[in-house]
């Protein structure tokens, strides 16, 4: 037992060591529930781990609860498709939770070509006193048994138990890039390149094709799905992004396929920006619906847009999330940091959105005061109950003290997977590996 | 004609970025192939006043990267001597020299996106 200690003390040491990180712990995705009492973090080794807000002690109210480790599971593990001799990574690329409906908490996460439905329960007593086995399961001697007696329940330690109900295979044969559960909370879609499908929650051997761009030839093929979700409240509408940058409402009540858009999104392209990476900076990484569900966010690689569902025309709100690598492009391409794919969030009130970026940074973009932050993600500048100080990136001219310029920014500190509590003013970043929880003080200002 | 580098270059990274795809785990992502393909087409494009040039570089370019991967594509002809030269001066990677089994006017007309899907 020693032994073990020692090497558990060596494995955490190393892991502190921040040159080392081990691929498999890399944070693929970040969800919180529907409360907001449950966090789920999905990782490139196929692994959930959920986090539970502590409930708030009475002692220090000052203190609010925070997030400890739940339940840990591995939901996906690496499979050989040997048709195609290909190997499906076992990478978690989504997790969305069911809206809770009894004591127990579902959840879907996917990799690249399953879906699956984990049911998380607490078992918190067990019964003692049976009658016929002993406390160790064993049977008894009958002669023994001289009385009878009824079982009764007895509180135990916390027993979290995680259990794949539903497994939703072979229904794509393209990429999953995303799933988003229905407001009826009986179906969900899930998205690939080329097409999206519709399941019921309780059903795994057949789905819909709701959605299909696959050109007869796939010489012609021109634009791929990137992202979709289903609107908060509306159970028929849905919308869906391009790689072109273009979004489409689609409306399940036209029609059995929805590739005939209800509603097209798309701004037209300044041709002043026009480089050779004008089409990869312009496609649409992520997309989320408002909690109002008027509005649509998007980000692409150097922007976020907020868009109004009655205006397909242009985005009405456009922020720049980090102008200065228009002129570095090229080198970015050259890392493939320029496929990197940054997801987009936005506050309970729709008056904040938010969004990763390089250098562990993150932006936070205050709709109505027109302010933005800028905010680091890293053990240095995260001692626990400090403050985050707001950031810089200078791009020649005056540089501050603490400014960073660009050429000093660290590409493979990215901070792809960001998720804002739907209440509170409580975030979860996730900078490769380590995954940071901020809490907003109460009169914080945006600078 | 420093333009006309940048467009040579990209051309040259692009490849190896399709190459590369195909020994990734977890298969060749479309998306990613799709946007490359694109940058591919806008670079040579820019390149269209230079055929000549271009074509002797790119082939070479190809051989380079693909090495005896690419000889699907190739075969020998009186003016694959003169590629299989430089291509082994270009580099390491070149295992072996390619065959061209296409005629050169066939290479460049071909669009980026089917020479692509042709090399996987």
């Amino acid at each position: 037992m020693g032994e073990d200690t020692d090497t558990r003390k060596i494995n955490h040491s190393f892991l502190r060591d921040h040159s080392y990180v081990t691929e498999a712990d890399i944070i693929s995705t970040v969800e919180f529930n529907h409360t907001g009492e449950l966090l789920a973090t999905g990782d490139k080794g196929g692994r959930v781990v959920i986090f539970q807000r502590e409930p708030e002690s009475k002692n220090a109210p000052h203190s609010q609860g925070e997030y400890d480790v739940y339940s840990t599971f591995q939901s996906h593990e690496p499979e050989f498709d040997y048709l195609k001799s290909l190997e499906i990574e076992e990478k978690i690329n989504k997790i969305k939770w069911l809206p809770q409906q009894n004591a127990a908490h579902s959840l879907l996460s996917t990799n690249d070509k399953t879906i699956k439905l984990w049911k998380i329960t607490e078992r918190d007593k067990r019964p003692e006193g049976y009658n016929l086995k002993d406390e160790e399961g064993k049977l008894k001697d009958l002669s023994t048994v001289t009385s009878l007696q009824v079982p009764v329940l007895k509180p135990m330690d916390l027993m979290v138990e995680v259990s794949p109900r539903r497994i939703f295979a072979n229904g794509h044969t393209y990429h999953i890039n995303s799933i988003s559960v229905n407001s009826d909370c009986e179906t969900y879609m899930s998205a690939d390149d080329l097409r999206i499908n519709l399941w019921h929650l309780a059903i795994t051997d057949r789905s819909f094709n709701i959605v299909d761009i696959k050109p007869a030839n796939m010489e012609d093929l021109t634009e791929v799905i990137t992202a979709s979700e289903f609107h908060p409240h509306h159970c028929n509408l849905f919308v869906y992004s391009s790689s072109k940058g273009s979004l489409r409402l689609c409306d399940m009540r036209a029609a059995a396929l929805c590739d005939k858009h209800s509603k097209l999104f798309e701004e037209p392209e300044d041709p002043s920006n026009r480089s050779f990476f004008s089409e990869i900076i312009s496609s649409v990484s992520d997309v989320k619906f408002s909690h109002s569900g008027r509005y649509m966010l998007t980000r692409d690689y150097l922007t976020v847009k907020v868009w109004d569902l009655n205006m397909e025309a242009r985005p009405i709100e456009t922020y720049q999330v980090h102008d200065y690598l228009r002129s570095k492009l090229c080198s970015l391409y050259e890392s493939d940091c320029i496929f990197d794919k940054f997801e987009c969030a936005w506050n309970g009130s729709d008056s904040v959105i938010m969004t990763g970026a390089y250098n562990n940074f993150f932006r936070m973009f205050d709709r109505n005061t027109k302010r933005d932050v800028t905010l680091e993600a890293s053990r240095e500048s995260s001692k626990p109950r400090a403050v985050l100080k707001p950031r810089r990136v200078c791009v020649g001219g005056k540089r501050r003290r603490d400014d960073i310029s660009v050429d000093s920014l660290d590409f493979t500190k990215k901070i792809l997977h960001t998720a804002w509590h739907p209440a509170e003013n409580i975030i979860a970043i996730a900078a490769t590996n380590n995954l940071y929880i901020f809490q907003d003080k109460v009169n914080s200002d945006m600078h | 004609m420093e333009f006309k580098l940048e467009a040579h270059r990209i051309v040259s990274i692009s490849l190896g970025k399709i190459y590369n795809s195909r020994v990734q785990r977890g298969g060749i992502k479309l998306h990613k192939n799709l946007l490359v393909s694109l940058v591919l087409r806008s670079a040579r494009q820019e390149d269209t006043d230079t055929d000549e040039e271009m074509e002797t570089g790119n082939v070479a370019n190809l051989i380079s990267i693909f090495g005896s991967s690419f000889s699907g594509l190739l075969r020998k002809s009186p003016a694959g001597g003169r590629e299989e030269e430089e291509a082994e001066e270009s580099g390491p990677e070149a295992a072996e020299p390619g065959q061209i089994c296409c005629d050169k006017p066939v290479l460049r007309d071909m669009s980026p996106w089917s020479t692509a899907i042709v090399a996987f």
